[in-house]
């Protein structure tokens, strides 16, 4: 057979060059007809240009205000409305394009074209939502009238917009990796929307409680930071004063802008999430994650995690109670000091987190039974006794728990940063206790793993609801009945695997505060369950192994298929 | 030289194995037809070959190039028609060809527009150039599609059932852009269900079912490969006969024969030449016939018989 020598063509464009990509064009051409733009730039220019005028009217009917408050008074709503265009109008059409593209089957002949995955993402990244690029633009003269006539600083500015610029790319990126991902188009649009609107809703109340992290997935406290700067001066100084009070973007020992930790905290995200849409451009069954990127961005977060609120501590400033107490009446003069219970409510919400995200990360790298099998018969055909360390069929099981490890660490390193600071003098966790998380976190990480490789993704479903959820649940109902039946509520809860790391605390940590009947009840509870899951988890474990064991034996032993020609 | 070469390609979905060890060369020039029941196997080789999926192993080379690993320069090559040809919704003809034209580096906006016509016009669609491609009928879908497919010249073109919901003219039509094609260097591997048509059309064709191989080559030989070399002789009488010849069943060739509504039927097993010296024979013994016609299984009874086959081994 004659072959043809791969000569290294020119490609048809270098993924930096937008304004050349195929797709960005196509989607230029489909999405800025002039019925379509039109309409949607005439009600942004009506919308953004009567709420300009009329709030600039009325702030002009204040005789306090000077000229320059006056110009700045429209500032804050018309960046509420460019949020609103880029993070959720063009977020959703990301996902809800991409979805589209699926449905329609077209999404073949994109695979199909001759350029690289990273092209193809930034054809789709900065195509698919250009008609609300052009409607944020609409809005732009109106913030620049505001920003150059109200004196804002251009650090300001640039800081504001540089945010959002990377705010709106986390999302959009989100939004096209949702899209991926989920395979009806209302369900992408939907989840799309209920992630942004969570994240400036539900998630910075989980900032409240020492997970400080989230906030830097928004655009909150860069807005937060320039406040002062952008209203009139009679509020700005009332602002300034908070702004004081609560604006510290601390890494552990180091301070950062506002603005720059944001970038920082955004672009650990914005490159996992591009890595994971380019895989699955490259290879359509692919894992959306490797498994040492995934192990990697599971400590990178840890290390967020721990590096935003560890230095938070000693001030203070990480207790919810601290800044209520700032501003109640009732409080006022009184000397400030955390509530035993916030430190449980905020060790108990890093286990948490840290549990569900090893879940997610855990789904991400476990192979399917399908690709295992495959992978296999890959290794027979090529003489191989052993799968490949790091492809995706490879077993994860050393990774996930390496992973739990990392989260049990960070965990206990967080419970023992709160429990031993100055705030709580007797109370210990000493790091032989580091031991009981681990196992915690590791249990439960496990369990995940272990139920996803040996049954699929239908009994792991299953089991989340009746093992995780409904125990969960019936703990609820029976704890509010009546206080008698509160251990048994408690030895209900304990089958949930995610009661764990609660039994575990109250367990090892001397500053809970529960009531006696469930201090009690709390050891022969977490003793119980702990030890029901550890053998559950050996159990499961020899089953996995036998499985994989069998799974190789009876694929390698095959003689492989006579040719057909 | 050979085009598209395939070594021991296997892909499972799970414990199915959807094309099992499969190894097939198709010479550059040749529009390669493959044929198989519903399952057998054709849509995942071509996926496979238009580098969309990957099989659990198995080499596939297009014009030397490995289409599994070296997928950007293989889609250089390829022209990839799916089953059922999806369009966008958001856009007109021209557009989407013109689109692809640019995505493949076929020149400036001018070039790219310039091949665009062209093609529209190969498929009959310059008069729905600027027509949204859904709103078009199935048969001008498939067009288009094609049009899309051939735009950058490739190499290999791999059209999964691409006469589906043409009309009589179309296809001839069709047949018509396959050899130009074909004329002008291309390798085409093509799917179909309507056997006479893909015989029609192709020079060498293969047969699949439950992902294996049953046969390859030219019709003809397809044919003896798949043993349906049988075929039955009726021979027509100017006077009806009462009875079956002796003399007939010592010719070689002659498996049985038996009178039929005052015919003489045949089932023969030899070949052209022996198949000649019967009539002969009966010339030769002055029986004087009215007519001798040949009749053999169609393309659609083979099918249906691999088919059927198939079934009864699940």
């Amino acid at each position: 057979m004659s072959q043809t020598t791969p000569t290294k063509i020119p490609p048809v464009c270098h993924f930096w060059e937008i304004w050349r990509n195929p797709i960005f064009l196509r989607y230029c051409r489909a999405r800025l007809r002039p019925t379509g733009l039109g309409a949607s730039c005439l009600i942004t220019i009506l919308v953004s240009g009567f709420l300009f005028q009329m709030i600039r009217t009325f702030s002009d009917n204040r005789t306090e205000l000077d000229v320059m408050d006056i110009e700045r008074a429209p500032l804050v709503t018309l960046l509420i409305i460019q949020a609103f265009i880029l993070f959720v109008l063009g977020t959703a059409q990301a996902s809800g394009g991409m979805t589209a593209e699926r449905d329609e089957g077209v999404i073949d002949y994109q695979r199909l074209l001759p350029m690289s995955s990273v092209s193809k993402v930034i054809g789709y990244l900065f195509g698919l939502p250009i008609r609300e690029t052009v409607m944020f633009l609409c809005t732009l003269p109106f913030t620049l009238w505001c920003f150059i006539r109200g004196q804002v600083p251009l650090g300001v500015m640039l800081s504001i917009y540089g945010v959002m610029a990377s705010t709106t790319l986390l999302y959009h990126l989100t939004g096209l990796l949702t899209g991926t991902i989920v395979k009806n188009r209302r369900w992408a649009f939907l989840m799309t929307i209920g992630l942004i609107f969570s994240l400036y809703t539900i998630i910075p109340q989980a900032a409240k409680f020492g997970l400080v992290f989230f906030k830097y997935l928004t655009i909150t406290p860069t807005i937060q930071d320039a406040m002062p700067d952008l209203v009139p001066k009679t509020f700005g100084a009332a602002i300034d004063v908070s702004r004081r009070l609560f604006s510290e973007a601390r890494f552990f020992n180091l301070d950062f802008p506002e603005a720059v930790f944001t970038w920082f905290t955004q672009a650990c995200l914005i490159i996992t999430f591009f890595v994971m849409l380019c895989r699955r451009w490259r290879d359509a069954d692919a894992h959306l994650s490797g498994k040492l990127w995934a192990s990697g961005f599971f400590l990178w977060i840890q290390i967020l995690l721990l590096g935003n609120s560890i230095p938070l501590i000693d001030s203070g400033k990480l207790f919810p109670t601290q800044q209520f107490a700032r501003f109640s009446v009732f409080t006022r003069g009184q000397q400030w000091e955390p509530d035993r219970w916030e430190a449980m409510a905020m060790i108990l919400a890093y286990g948490f987190l840290t549990l569900i995200l090893l879940w997610v990360m855990s789904s991400l790298i476990t192979p399917s039974y399908e690709t295992v099998v495959n992978g296999w018969r890959r290794a027979h055909k090529l003489q191989k006794n052993r799968l490949p360390l790091l492809a995706d069929e490879s077993n994860s099981t050393p990774y996930v728990l390496v992973m739990s490890l990392i989260g049990g660490a960070g965990w206990f390193y967080f419970t023992h940063m709160i429990v031993e600071s100055r705030w709580f003098p007797g109370h210990f966790s000493p790091i032989s206790n580091s031991g009981w998380f681990l196992l915690a976190i590791v249990t439960c990480g496990l369990l995940h793993h272990l139920i996803l490789e040996l049954k699929g993704t239908r009994t792991l479903f299953m089991c989340i609801i009746f093992i995780v959820v409904v125990p969960l649940m019936l703990s609820a109902i029976l704890f509010g009945t009546s206080d008698r039946l509160q251990p048994l509520a408690l030895w209900v809860g304990g089958i949930s695997p995610l009661g764990l790391p609660f039994l575990t605390a109250a367990n090892h940590l001397s500053i809970t505060e529960l009531p006696l009947l469930i201090d009690r009840t709390v050891p022969s509870v977490w003793t119980f369950w702990q030890g029901v899951y550890i053998i559950v988890i050996m159990r499961l474990t020899y089953s996995l192994y036998q499985k994989r064991s069998r799974l190789k034996a009876t694929l390698l032993s095959q003689s492989s298929a006579p040719t057909s020609t | 030289m050979t085009s598209i070469d395939i070594r021991d390609l296997r892909v499972d979905y799970g414990d199915f194995t959807a094309v099992h060890d499969l190894t097939l060369q198709v010479p550059a020039g040749e529009v390669f037809g493959i044929v198989g029941p519903n399952g057998a196997g054709k849509t995942s080789t071509f996926r496979v070959l238009a580098s969309l999926s990957r099989p659990t192993y198995g080499e596939v080379r297009l014009a030397g190039i490995d289409a599994i690993e070296d997928k950007e320069n293989a889609r250089r090559l390829i022209g990839y028609m799916p089953d059922l040809a999806p369009v966008p919704r958001d856009l007109k003809c021209g557009e989407f060809l013109r689109f692809y034209a640019r995505a493949h580096g076929l020149g400036n906006a001018k070039e790219c527009a310039k091949r665009a016509d062209e093609c529209l016009e190969q498929v009959a669609l310059t008069d729905h150039k600027n027509h949204w491609c859904h709103k078009l009928s199935r048969g001008q879908t498939q067009r288009l599609v094609l049009a899309k497919t051939m735009l950058h010249r490739p190499k290999v073109l791999i059209l999964d059932e691409p006469a589906s919901g043409l009309d009589p003219l179309a296809r001839r039509d069709l047949r018509q852009t396959l050899r130009n094609l074909t004329a002008e260097g291309a390798t085409i591997f093509i799917s179909s269900h309507i056997l006479t048509e893909l015989a029609e059309m192709c020079t060498s064709l293969c047969v699949m079912s439950r992902g294996r191989l049953l046969a390859s080559g030219t019709v003809e030989e397809v044919r003896r490969q798949l043993g349906d070399d049988s075929r039955r002789l009726t021979v027509t009488p100017l006077q009806a006969l009462s009875a079956v010849p002796e003399w007939l069943s010592n010719l070689p060739g002659v498996a049985a024969a038996f009178i039929e509504q005052e015919q003489l039927a045949i089932d023969f097993l030899g070949d052209d030449d022996a198949q000649a010296s019967v009539l002969e024979e009966f010339l030769r013994r002055g029986l004087r016939i009215r007519s001798f016609q040949e009749k053999r299984s169609s393309y659609e009874e083979i099918l249906i018989d691999v088919a059927e086959k198939s079934r009864a081994q699940v």
